[in-house]
């Protein structure tokens, strides 16, 4: 994403335990911060929803629901948008079972990456030296 | 998250606020399992919840599914604003038989 100008470059970074009890605290952080960028109340949860999905992920499948991972959180404010990354230490995705599941099925699970891949503009899952890395970025559009 | 359960004739209604989430959705999963093996039908207002993940919509379509297996109603209703958008991102509104009031509902049968 391009650079953003001095006067806006918010840049929000959470540490959290992989613990679903520290969930709403993200969420009372990213609203706000998207609303403050300029989205609606729609997509402001929307956006939300995606990075709440993405957490939960990394608890259930990198953790296994253990609560004693950590969870590196960055949101990054750039020019024209929002970029979210989280960085974990646990197990890699399984990329084949990402959006593996079809909407349509009547299946209870395997939404959660179709919500972040409808939310957000562009998704990655890397493994990295570092860890786990999940990025995810938002284009905001502005009204013409 | 507030999970409340009351009588309605041969009907339960669950009244359900605030988050469901990863770490509560366990709980409401919990709730309306006990709940359908007490009652014929059951009823869940939504309008009072203000967050629900997919993990609260998995656990919805769980319970409709054990619902249809020992042939009961689940239906619910007044979805919130954050309901209807989760509903919609993940396709699951033609999956749930949805009402307007608690009266539809209830007079579903």
């Amino acid at each position: 994403m391009s650079k953003p100008s001095a006067a806006r470059c918010l840049h929000l970074k959470i540490v959290m335990p992989s613990n679903p009890l520290y969930l709403p605290v993200v969420r009372g952080a990213i609203s706000p911060l998207a609303a403050a960028m300029g989205w609606g109340e729609s997509d402001c949860r929307a956006i939300t929803l995606a990075l709440d999905e993405a957490l939960a992920n990394v608890i259930r499948h990198a953790y296994h629901n253990r609560a004693d991972g950590l969870i590196e959180l960055e949101c990054h404010e750039s020019a024209d948008g929002l970029e979210i990354t989280l960085l974990d230490k646990g197990d890699a995705p399984d990329k084949s079972k990402i959006c593996a599941r079809a909407l349509a099925c009547d299946e209870p699970g395997g939404r959660g990456t179709h919500i972040i891949k409808d939310v957000m503009d562009t998704v990655s899952y890397q493994a990295t030296p570092a860890g786990n890395r999940f990025v995810a970025t938002k284009r905001l559009r502005k009204a013409t | 998250m507030k999970i409340t359960i009351r009588d309605a004739g041969e009907a339960k209604v669950v009244e359900v606020e605030g988050d469901v989430d990863l770490g509560t959705s366990p709980d409401l999963r919990r709730a309306l399992f006990e709940s359908l093996l007490n009652s014929p039908k059951l009823a869940v207002n939504l309008a009072a919840i203000r967050y629900i993940d997919s993990s609260g919509i998995a656990t919805l379509i769980e319970v409709l599914k054990d619902s249809q297996l020992r042939n009961k109603e689940f239906v619910l209703f007044a979805l919130s604003p954050a309901v209807q958008q989760v509903f919609r991102l993940t396709h699951v509104i033609r999956i749930f038989q949805v009402f307007q009031t608690e009266e539809e509902a209830l007079g579903s049968v």
